[in-house]
């Protein structure tokens, strides 16, 4: 009879299986769900929810019930409110647009990972009516806010441009009452104390590339001279003492920068973090390498595989968390993009990790005549002679024609999550992205075979990393900090 | 079942236990470290025409791609029984996954499209507004009911394809949405 009674309760209080994704890993199991949450589960619990049987009196039932996985207890509000605020980028419109100042650079980067030509190559100079009419197509997007980048090739070879292209920006935010920032990517070496002084009174924001210590940098990054490094650590230091002293009249940003892993940083992960504390820096984005462009031809001598990438990765984390508990202040810049996602249910703009990646919808690369593409990686594409990243060209063809060519559609369809077999199973889907450009550069397909993927392997690998170190109340304070600064 | 010569490993399948998409995804899963073909199992394991093919199970034939591919792992990838065996029970794990996913799937499609659809009309209350404890009150669950449902009646206008496919405004310029001179904020 009391058996009867205690079966009917159960059979009562079970409320089917709740809607979420799982991953096993070492032996327990990591659930997610859309709006974000995740929680950690043993095997008997995990059959226990999945089975909708968890009951008001276990454990662990509050705090898997506010998170949304009882599901006669879900918050549809709460759920809702989350779910909004991870996907914002939805109806905002491209908010990034890449200029391509020149393809023309004076480093030979051995990943060369934007395809540059040669210094004396000036047919590949933007004109200043190609820019003002890229800066006027920019505006066009319905994004309330967007950024300029100034990129290359070595932006600062078309200095002229480049300055006018700023003065033009500017005055086009003053008309149309719309939010900018600007943001230059230069290897530096061409600065001067004159342009610098424009960059920073027009609030342009810097980023260089640092690839570590100097023996690393310069074999990285070739230049006549070998002067690489020297350069970039000069006007570090210029950039890191003059925000350091704010004035009244104009913002001064810290200058960041972007390390790209060749095959050689793989055994010097102390070395790069080191060198980045050494000069203030405050983020290190451990960026791997793709091979898109010209460094496609290269893989063999200079990529590795996801593997030796989320060991690196991992390596490097765990040195910047013993940083951190030491009292210095470094973080690594793809791990607080992700955990702001996965903590604060925020999308942190980071565009290669969207569903729908940001494809056109949410960045836009302008080739130095005026070509549009879909992204930087798709113009890459199009210098290595295959254009079907290309939707338009600022002066023939219109906004509303570049958002619904077919390459933005096949973008888009290609990149969401839920049509993705292996994506929509995943538990890192509600904080993961996949690339059509690398799957059609590696896999010949915008679609592209995903459980055989490389990129899923390595962003599978620094989800797998952080979810573990979250699991530590040590670890978590920490990885919290870097997105609640 | 092994095929060492061809190098084809086959499972066959009883339909009653796994759906045909169960297998397919399933199949999907492990494609980075075989080739996989799923066809109707042969009369001799189901003898009545009734029980074969979909009406009675399937044959899984996996062809590996790689060794180093089949196990995860370049170092251990052992000999190519081991990985036969590693690529079987990976397999049957995630056949026993994808089971239960089609079960989830089922329990909540209903309730997964509401929640988007509340998701995608949901608007920030305005900063310092009280919170009600209680969630809505009727009016506003009303006026939500009255959201959704309009939201709902667009998009089967939509996938009707007799009204543009631009919900959201993401093809309208800036000017088209906001007015030529909206002075919001100073830069």
């Amino acid at each position: 009879m009391a058996q009867r009674t205690a079966a009917k309760k159960i059979e009562r209080t079970k409320s089917g299986p709740p809607d979420a994704l799982w991953r096993k890993i070492g032996g327990t199991y990591l659930l997610t769900n859309d709006s974000g949450h995740y929680a950690w589960l043993g095997e008997k619990d995990f059959r226990l929810v999945m089975a909708g049987g968890l009951t008001e009196r276990h454990p662990l039932f509050s705090e898997l019930a506010s998170k949304g996985f009882v599901r006669n207890r879900l918050d549809f509000n709460d759920i809702a409110a989350k779910w909004k605020k991870k996907n914002a980028y939805l109806d905002q419109g491209p908010g990034l647009h890449i200029l391509v100042m020149t393809l023309r650079c004076n480093h030979k980067c051995l990943y060369c990972q934007s395809s540059a030509s040669g210094v004396g190559d000036k047919k590949t100079d933007m004109d200043l009516g190609t820019a003002r009419k890229s800066v006027d197509f920019a505006f066009n997007s319905p994004n309330s806010g967007i950024t300029i980048e100034f990129q290359g090739g070595e932006p600062l070879l078309n200095w002229e441009v480049l300055k006018g292209a700023v003065k033009y920006a500017r005055e086009r935010a003053q008309s149309t009452g719309k939010e900018l920032r600007l943001a230059l990517v230069s290897n530096f070496s061409l600065m001067t104390e004159e342009k610098a002084d424009f960059l920073l009174k027009n609030e342009v924001s810097l980023c260089t590339s640092l690839d570590g210590p100097a023996a690393l940098h310069d074999k990285n990054r070739l230049t006549p001279g070998g002067r690489s490094h020297s350069d970039t650590v000069k006007w570090i230091k210029y950039f890191q003492k003059r925000s350091g002293k704010q004035v009244p009249e104009y913002r001064v940003f810290k200058p960041s920068a972007l390390l790209t892993v060749s095959k050689y940083s793989l055994p010097r992960h102390k070395e790069i973090i080191d060198e980045y504390v050494r000069l203030g820096l405050e983020d290190v984005f451990v960026r791997p390498l793709a091979p898109i462009g010209y460094a496609r031809r290269l893989w063999d001598t200079i990529g590795y595989d996801a593997g030796e990438f989320a060991g690196f990765y991992l390596k490097s984390l765990d040195y910047m968390l013993k940083l951190n508990r030491r009292g210095v202040f470094i973080r690594e810049k793809m791990a607080a993009m992700m955990l702001d996602k996965i903590i604060n249910f925020k999308d942190p703009g980071y565009l290669d990790a969207r569903c729908p990646c940001g494809a056109a919808i949410g960045q836009l690369a302008y080739n130095y005549n005026g070509d549009l593409y879909t992204c930087d990686e798709g113009r890459m594409v199009g210098w290595e002679g295959d254009d079907l990243f290309r939707i338009g060209n600022v002066f023939k063809d219109s906004y509303k024609k570049v958002m619904t060519s077919q390459a933005t559609k096949g973008c888009v369809v290609a990149s969401n999550l839920e049509a993705q077999p292996a994506c929509a199973r995943c538990a890192y889907k509600p904080y993961c992205g996949v690339c059509p450009v690398y799957n059609y550069e590696v896999q010949g397909s915008l679609w592209g075979n995903i459980p055989a993927n490389d990129r899923c392997g390595l962003f599978k690998g620094v989800f797998d990393t952080l979810f573990t170190l979250l699991k530590s109340p040590a670890n978590a304070e920490i990885l919290k900090k870097w997105v609640t600064k | 079942m092994k095929n060492q010569n061809k190098k084809i490993i086959s499972l066959t399948i009883r339909s009653k236990e796994n759906n045909l998409d169960t297998i397919r995804y399933a199949a999907y899963a492990v494609s980075a470290a075989a080739y996989v073909f799923i066809k109707p199992a042969g009369p001799a394991l189901f003898p009545r025409p009734s029980k074969c093919g979909a009406g009675g199970g399937v044959t899984v034939e996996f062809t590996p791609k790689l060794l180093s591919q089949v196990t995860g792992h370049k170092s251990q990838a052992g000999t190519p029984a081991q990985a036969a065996k590693k690529l079987l029970e990976r397999f049957r794990e995630e056949l026993k996954d994808e089971k239960l996913r089609a079960e989830i799937f089922e329990a909540n499609r209903d309730l997964r499209e509401f929640m988007i659809l509340k998701a995608l009309a949901y608007e920030e209350p305005p900063a310092g507004a009280r919170q009600e404890d209680a969630g809505l009150t009727p009016e506003q669950e009303k006026e939500l009911d009255a959201l959704i449902a309009q939201v709902e009646s667009e998009i089967k206008k939509e996938s009707a394809g007799k009204r543009s496919r631009d919900p959201l405004g993401i093809t309208r310029t800036w000017e088209e949405k906001y007015g030529a001179k909206n002075r919001r904020k100073k830069n």
